[in-house]
């Protein structure tokens, strides 16, 4: 059974359909890559399945057995449905310590003060950052260890899924060799991941299973080396991009 | 000698509750984003509210805190009435402003109507008098100045110990963000609400101790709070704290030597030039945050 399935969902601004009748299942265990050219509609699809901003206009949403459209972003946080976001958002007034703390206490509000400080520690250790830094401020963190906070807060929450969105955007490439093998040490600790990127080469090399988006609405889904030989998404999404260039 | 005690005295007791009342303020702007302009109304109700616990007979020991406890649950009431709907609306901040104002103005004459505008007054903490060096103190001015601290330093243990501060901290500073971890923001706003209009109930009964209550008794001190969290800067809650005490000892000054008359002239001329100089307070750094 899907861990997540997205059926028929919509989101307007106005005349602007900016998620249109998007579709999709995500099996429990993978690493599931969305693509798609800037404005396609891939950071507004996470906002409809987090609930945060906003809702659906139409369309359902069951994450693990629960329909969850419609739900407080906070109560869909609890099932197990963790985000991070494409630019580092972290409390910066708080310490690295205190951040990681919250999505352990607050994720899992059932776990003991303990249990969540020691969660805390397991969370920022895993990503690589170091114990003796835990007391300093986020707001002071290079961006790259701001990526690693964010992801550290989300992972401390023992998630089911993560949604990743853009977590290579504005990174070196030793960064994102990083990265890359950290996503894939994250997917090994159980947690399914769905990842939104816009190099290719970056989602080629760690999903098992591609939709691309244009405009809104799903242009190709299925095994990567099939989707990236398709037609339309050559014409969508790679012409576009040499014609950038 | 007569002088110095004279001004540090009254700088501290004057300090104290304008500590109280701007910590309520400023805790409600960190974690919602709004200024609270029914803060005054609090405090007024607070006293109100804890003189007729007393007048029914209760001991001021129980009387107060539960007067503390349903002030309280007025500002978590308040939040959820003329705050929480408005969240995500543009104008927000001027939005609140107006409805604040006007749900104040409705308690403020709700008081009226129920106690009437005679005056009243509330048991002091502490009854007596004694005298420090060669001015004479009452017991209550001094209970203030040495619950005050101990109250704020609750505060602060609360906002930087516990799970709920933390989460409280966290809200103030990325809402969306606080709840893709799991915090229920709206329960915290209400929580911020209502324990700011605990405080204000506290310098209510504060106030009710030493001076006669009217209905209008919280606009001076609101007026007062916002000139400490402009001063002391608002985007957190140590940056008031300390502004209240230099308030508090400014004042203290400028009625010693210069008259009650002028005092008010020269706190405004000192908040301006600090507008002009510093306009995101003289504590604290740009950007929201508790703590």
């Amino acid at each position: 059974m899907a861990l997540l399935a997205v059926e028929g969902v919509c989101k307007a601004f106005g005349s602007l359909k900016a998620v249109d009748e998007v579709s999709f299942t995500v099996a429990p265990g993978e690493i599931f890559g969305i693509a798609g050219p800037n404005g396609s509609g891939k950071s507004t699809l996470f906002n409809l399945i987090t609930g945060i901003p906003f809702a659906p206009d139409r369309g359902r949403i069951v994450f693990d057995g629960d329909d969850i459209q419609g739900k407080p972003g906070h109560a869909i946080a609890r099932l197990g449905l963790a985000r991070t976001f494409q630019r580092e958002t972290s409390f910066d007034g708080l310490t690295m310590f205190e951040n990681v703390l919250i999505g352990a206490s607050y994720g899992k509000p059932d776990r003991a003060a303990a249990a969540a400080r020691d969660a805390a520690a397991e969370a920022l250790e895993f990503v690589g950052l170091e114990s003796r830094s835990f007391g300093r401020l986020a707001g002071e963190l290079s961006v790259f260890d701001r990526k690693c906070l964010m992801l550290a807060t989300a992972i401390a929450m023992e998630p089911k899924m993560l949604l990743l969105d853009e977590p290579a955007s504005s990174l070196t490439r030793p960064e994102i060799e990083t990265s890359i093998g950290l996503i894939r040490r994250t997917a090994a600790r159980g947690i399914t991941i769905v990842l939104i990127e816009h190099v290719l080469t970056f989602l080629m090399s760690l999903s098992q299973h591609l939709l691309v988006l244009n405009q809104g609405r799903v242009l190709a889904a299925g095994e990567p080396a099939t989707v990236i030989a398709d037609e339309r998404v050559i014409e969508a999404y790679l012409g576009t991009r040499r014609a950038a260039a | 000698m007569g002088a110095l005690a004279e001004i540090l005295f009254g700088g501290l007791f004057q300090g104290s509750l304008y500590a109280m009342m701007a910590v309520g303020l400023a805790l409600v702007w960190t974690t919602i984003g709004v200024f609270n302009f029914s803060h005054g109304v609090f405090m007024m109700l607070g006293a109100y509210l804890a003189w007729q616990l007393v007048a029914f007979g209760l001991h001021p020991a129980i009387a107060f805190p539960l007067a503390i406890l349903a002030t309280a649950g007025v500002g978590w009431l308040l939040q959820a009435t003329v705050v929480r709907p408005l969240i995500g609306r543009a104008n927000l901040v001027l939005v609140v402003v107006i409805t604040t104002l006007a749900a104040g103005s409705l308690i403020e004459n709700g008081v009226l109507t129920i106690w009437g505008p005679r005056s009243k007054q509330l048991p002091p903490l502490l009854a007596g008098n004694t005298m420090i060096g060669s001015i004479g103190v009452s017991l209550h001015q001094i209970a203030i100045i040495v619950v005050t601290p101990l109250i704020l330093w609750a505060l602060w243990m609360f906002l930087t110990r516990t799970r709920i501060g933390l989460a409280l901290r966290a809200v103030a500073q990325n809402e969306d963000a606080s709840q893709l971890v799991g915090l229920n923001v709206t329960a915290l706003y209400g929580l911020a609400f209502a324990i700011a209009a605990a405080l204000a109930c506290i310098a209510g009964i504060f106030m009710g101790g030493y001076r006669f209550m009217s209905p209008v008794m919280g606009a001076d001190p609101l007026l007062k709070a916002l000139i400490v969290v402009v001063f002391g800067g608002i985007s957190s809650i140590s940056g008031p704290i300390f502004a209240a005490y230099l308030i508090g000892f400014f004042e203290a000054a400028c009625s010693y030597y210069f008259g009650l008359y002028w005092t008010p002239a020269l706190l405004f001329a000192v908040l301006i030039l600090t507008l002009m100089v510093r306009p995101e307070g003289i504590f604290t750094s740009r950007g929201r945050g508790l703590a």
